[in-house]
């Protein structure tokens, strides 16, 4: 089990990570998904040993290996956890053997062991053939998985990730994916990875834990981020493409969506609610419906056999995933349908109302 | 929560993380910095030297004591730093933007006076252009016939010259720099806009590098009031006195805490205009970082005028690095001044003591005296370059890995405090600091210790820029890599820290090694007999009227920093193995 309990971690008087608790089974695949300055790397290297926590407890297998409150800290070499860097990190004046060597060394393990175990997670890394090659000899993806190599190497409990694929290009990224998923599967290594993509959370987490302005938005697996957003946070920051979250305004009438009176109804009476959509929901019209925007077309691209069609009207951004093509050009204004009824509400505070 | 899960391997923390290295680093350059500073300070303001102040601020002595040497002080500070932005900034422009030809050796050339003793320009300038006011020898232009009037010899006008000689290299380096940063395309743009050459120099050019240019004069300022060296040469014979041959003159003779307190003064004025030139510049947005990718495509086309401009270029930078150098050696070999190139003798080099030469000085090389003082500065040189590297690393590795927090902000500020102070004050609050015994510490005044921690505090601004440049190199993610595996600290050091920074470090060293060897206004005080350095003693030779010897231990310091200086680029630019293509 990993728990991270009750962590607060301040920077003099910014508070970086506010009050985030988190539990996942060993093995998971826990991601920390947000925006940047979002606190999620703070955190990650709260558990890594890198920085010590203010408040809070962080847990690896029953062993406190933080603990802010009784100032108690594990080294970070004896957490039994390893360290995969975004810019890497690779030392430069070392070979690809002797970067993903050194740590072993350091552990003190024989020679001979080290020579197998180093033939043994470069062979499984397919970067064998690169041994005696130096890190600025080779390319980046080949750099990215040295690094990674040279973190399991030393059979790891618990693996981290900080950004690892953000400096890859977009094929590579995908390919790199995978075989992160396909190591985790070999290794049975609780990983925590830290990004802001969330296609990769929802790709290859078991847990994702999504984080804004240091706090902990929700934590689940990715269908229930997807199903049963708790912030419209979540809800516009998760899913491709993302929610519509529209606001809903009650006047003495009834509710306004932008100018005009529609049909619904939130399930707390509150000046402003929001309301969300999902982008399958919504239709593209030419004609005015009861509950239809005008609004001006700016973007259409195909996606996988349908049409994803995003129009704007005052700030206000709508995307919908239809069939076909609309007949009508960029620039023109068209009639976004929604559906009788949101798929859930949200108050102004960004909370969930049931 | 049971603390039986905590009795593993961990410990406990007593400290938020960096506090113990930020109070140590701190503590550190306190004792370096602020407390020499202080301790000076506060020695004016005991009741038995408090009236010191009004000595030198209203008494009956204070025109000559302070208001006079001010008055010159403030004319060589603001000639000199016009004029050094003028022809820094003509170089600079003429190696930067322009076809001007043998644009590149004009670079590397405007670069060198700085890196010359400013004693040495002096040197060769008494050697060139004496004439008989104070006796002695005269130069060699008097020599030749020509009658060098007193303000060519003597005083304000040469002081001038030789200090804008020096300083105008420092000036065309900041000026060269930020030049180098407007983009053609900000060129290029105005030219679409219809502007032509003055309106683009005047709307564009200039406003943008108005920051480097107002940095350039401060700097400059602050390095002309504080030199020693040229006044002290060319001014005190014919008793033209600045504030700083005036604090140098106040302590020789005992007047102490007068001295002191001319040296309080000339740190504030100093750091006066370094403050007021640094607010200018921060007050404005920032330019140099509005860069974009463009390569620089087009030169301003001089025409006719190209080699005429050359010539002037040609001329100033003659006159500023070769022909001290010819002088000083030529001079070196010459039994006259007034016959330059005439009898020329090795005496002077390797000569055995005989009364008919120099009155009995042996050659530098049976000389005792100035043999100690080589090896003496050598030994100096190499202990203040790797005590000033391990308390530079040491800082600017707190600093670049705690950045938060009042100290670190403390620990930067104080680190660059001795760029405020003119190395003769900065000698001043030394004797001050550790002169007289500090409880249980002896005095240290006349050791080597004391010529290492003032030239290790003096220097610090500068090897902390170093450590900073090297911790940039290495630091971040690939330290903290290595403390992931459990490596201890000494284990990393070893391992990742020096094989990635030693390149760095050895060449911050060595630049360290030739500031020291070649300064003379901090050790000008810390002088003593039984602990001679070259500068200083090529000093007194000079003042004593042995200017062959002066020069010949100039060219000695000369060759050693050249030398020195071949070394340190080599190794910066040599490629590392690992970083081959």
């Amino acid at each position: 089990m990993l728990e991270i309990k009750n962590i607060t971690k301040r920077f003099g008087d910014v508070e970086a990570v506010k009050d985030v608790s988190i539990t996942v089974p060993d093995g998971s695949f826990l991601v920390l998904l947000g925006p940047s300055g979002c606190g999620k790397t703070t955190l990650l290297r709260m558990l890594a040993g890198l920085e010590h926590p203010s408040e809070g407890q962080l847990t690896f297998a029953g062993q406190t290996v933080s603990d802010g409150d009784k100032n108690w800290t594990v080294d970070p070499a004896k957490r039994n956890s390893g360290l995969v860097f975004q810019s890497y990190a690779l030392w430069p004046h070392m070979s690809v053997r002797g970067n993903v060597e050194w740590p072993l060394k350091v552990g003190q393990m024989s020679k001979a062991e080290r020579t197998a175990r180093v033939d043994e997670v470069l062979e499984l890394l397919d970067i064998h053939q690169l041994a005696e090659r130096y890190p600025n000899e080779i390319s980046g993806g080949q750099q990215q998985r040295v690094a990674i190599a040279r973190t399991i190497a030393p059979k790891p409990g618990v693996l981290l990730f900080d950004e690892p694929l953000s400096n890859l290009d977009a094929k590579l990224r995908v390919e790199m994916r995978t075989e992160l998923m396909r190591l985790h599967r070999a290794t049975a290594a609780t990983t925590v990875y830290v990004t802001h993509d969330q296609i990769e959370a929802m790709t290859m987490a078991t847990h994702v834990a999504v984080m804004n302005h240091g706090r902990l938005q929700q934590f689940g697996t990715p269908n229930e981020l997807l199903e049963n957003p708790a912030t419209s946070f979540v809800a516009t920051f998760v899913g491709t493409p993302p929610n519509n979250m529209i606001p809903v305004i009650k006047n003495g009438l009834g509710y306004k969506v932008g100018p005009k009176h529609m049909p619904f109804e939130p399930p707390k009476q509150s000046p402003e609610s929001l309301a969300m959509f999902r982008a399958e929901a919504l239709h593209v019209r030419s004609e005015e419906s009861s509950t239809s925007l005008p609004m001006e077309l700016v973007e259409m691209s195909a996606i996988a056999g349908r049409t994803m069609v995003t129009a704007l009207r005052d700030g206000l951004r709508l995307t919908a995933i239809v069939d076909g093509v609309p007949a009508a050009q960029i620039g023109e204004t068209v009639h976004m349908e929604l559906p009788p009824e949101p798929a859930c509400w949200f108050g102004q505070d960004g909370q969930r109302l049931v | 929560m049971a603390d039986v899960a905590m009795s593993g391997p961990g410990r406990r923390v007593y400290f938020r993380q960096g506090t113990v290295l930020k109070v140590a680093v701190l503590a550190i350059l306190i004792a370096l910095i602020v407390l020499p500073l202080l301790r000076t300070v506060l020695f004016t303001l005991q009741p038995e030297t408090i009236t010191a102040w009004s000595d030198v601020l209203t008494g009956r002595l204070s025109e000559n004591l302070f208001y006079k040497p001010l008055t010159n002080t403030l004319i060589i500070g603001v000639v000199v730093s016009s004029f050094c932005v003028l022809i820094g900034g003509f170089l600079a422009w003429l190696v930067v933007m322009t076809n001007v030809p043998f644009r590149k050796t004009i670079g590397v050339m405007a670069t060198l006076p700085f890196m010359i003793p400013s004693f040495a320009a002096a040197l060769a300038w008494g050697s060139l252009f004496r004439n008989d006011r104070v006796g002695g020898q005269v130069g060699w232009l008097q020599g030749m016939g020509l009658d060098i009037p007193n303000w060519l010899a003597w005083g304000m006008g040469p002081t001038l010259i030789v200090l804008t000689l020096h300083y105008f290299s420092l000036a065309f380096t900041i000026i060269a720099a930020s030049l180098a940063t407007v983009n053609s395309d900000l060129v290029e743009a105005a030219q679409i806009a219809g502007a032509k050459g003055g309106k683009i120099l005047m709307g564009i050019i200039l406003p943008v590098t108005t920051p480097a240019l107002v940095a350039a004069g401060s700097l400059c300022f602050a390095g002309a009031v504080s030199n020693f060296a040229t006044p002290a040469l060319l001014g005190l014979p014919v008793r033209m006195q600045t504030l700083s041959t005036r604090l140098f003159g106040m302590i020789e003779v005992g007047q102490v805490s007068r001295g002191y307190v001319i040296g309080i003064l000339l740190v504030l004025i100093s750091g006066a205009f370094l403050w007021a030139g640094n607010r200018i510049v921060s007050g404005r947005r920032s330019y140099a970082t509005i860069t974009g990718k463009g390569g620089r495509a087009k030169r301003f086309d001089l025409r006719a005028s190209r080699w005429p401009l050359f010539a002037v270029a040609f001329v100033i930078l003659m006159a500023a690095t070769v022909v001290p150098v010819i002088v000083l050696i030529a001079s070196s070999f010459a039994p006259s001044s007034a016959d330059l190139f005439a009898n020329w003798t090795l005496h002077y080099w390797i000569g055995e003591s005989s009364p008919d030469f120099a009155q009995g000085i042996p050659g530098i090389i049976h000389n005792n005296d100035i043999v100690r003082a080589l090896l003496v500065t050598l030994a100096l040189g190499c202990a203040v370059a790797v005590t000033g590297m391990c308390v530079g690393l040491l800082t600017s590795y707190t600093v670049a890995r705690y950045r938060e927090g009042l100290m670190s902000a403390a620990i930067t500020q104080i680190s660059f405090l001795p760029l405020l102070v003119p190395g003769i004050a900065f000698g001043a609050a030394y004797i001050a600091y550790l002169g007289a015994p500090i409880g249980p510490f002896p005095a240290l005044y006349g050791t080597f210790a004391l010529l290492v921690i003032a030239g290790t505090a003096y220097l610090l601004p500068f090897s902390v820029q170093t450590g900073r440049a090297v911790i940039q190199q290495v630091g971040g993610e690939l330290e903290e890599s290595a403390r992931i595996t459990g490596a201890s600290f000494f284990r990393r050091l070893a391992s990742i820290t020096v094989p990635l920074a030693v390149r760095g470090l050895a060449a911050g060293g060595i630049l360290v090694f030739v500031k020291i060897i070649r300064d003379l206004s901090l050790v000008v005080l810390l002088f003593t007999p039984t602990m001679p350095v070259l500068s200083v003693v090529a000093y007194r030779y000079a003042s004593e009227g042995f200017a062959q010897f002066a020069n010949a231990i100039t060219v000695i310091i000369l060759m050693i920093s050249i030398a020195a200086t071949l070394i340190a680029n080599a190794l910066q630019t040599k490629s590392q193995p690992w970083l081959k293509n």
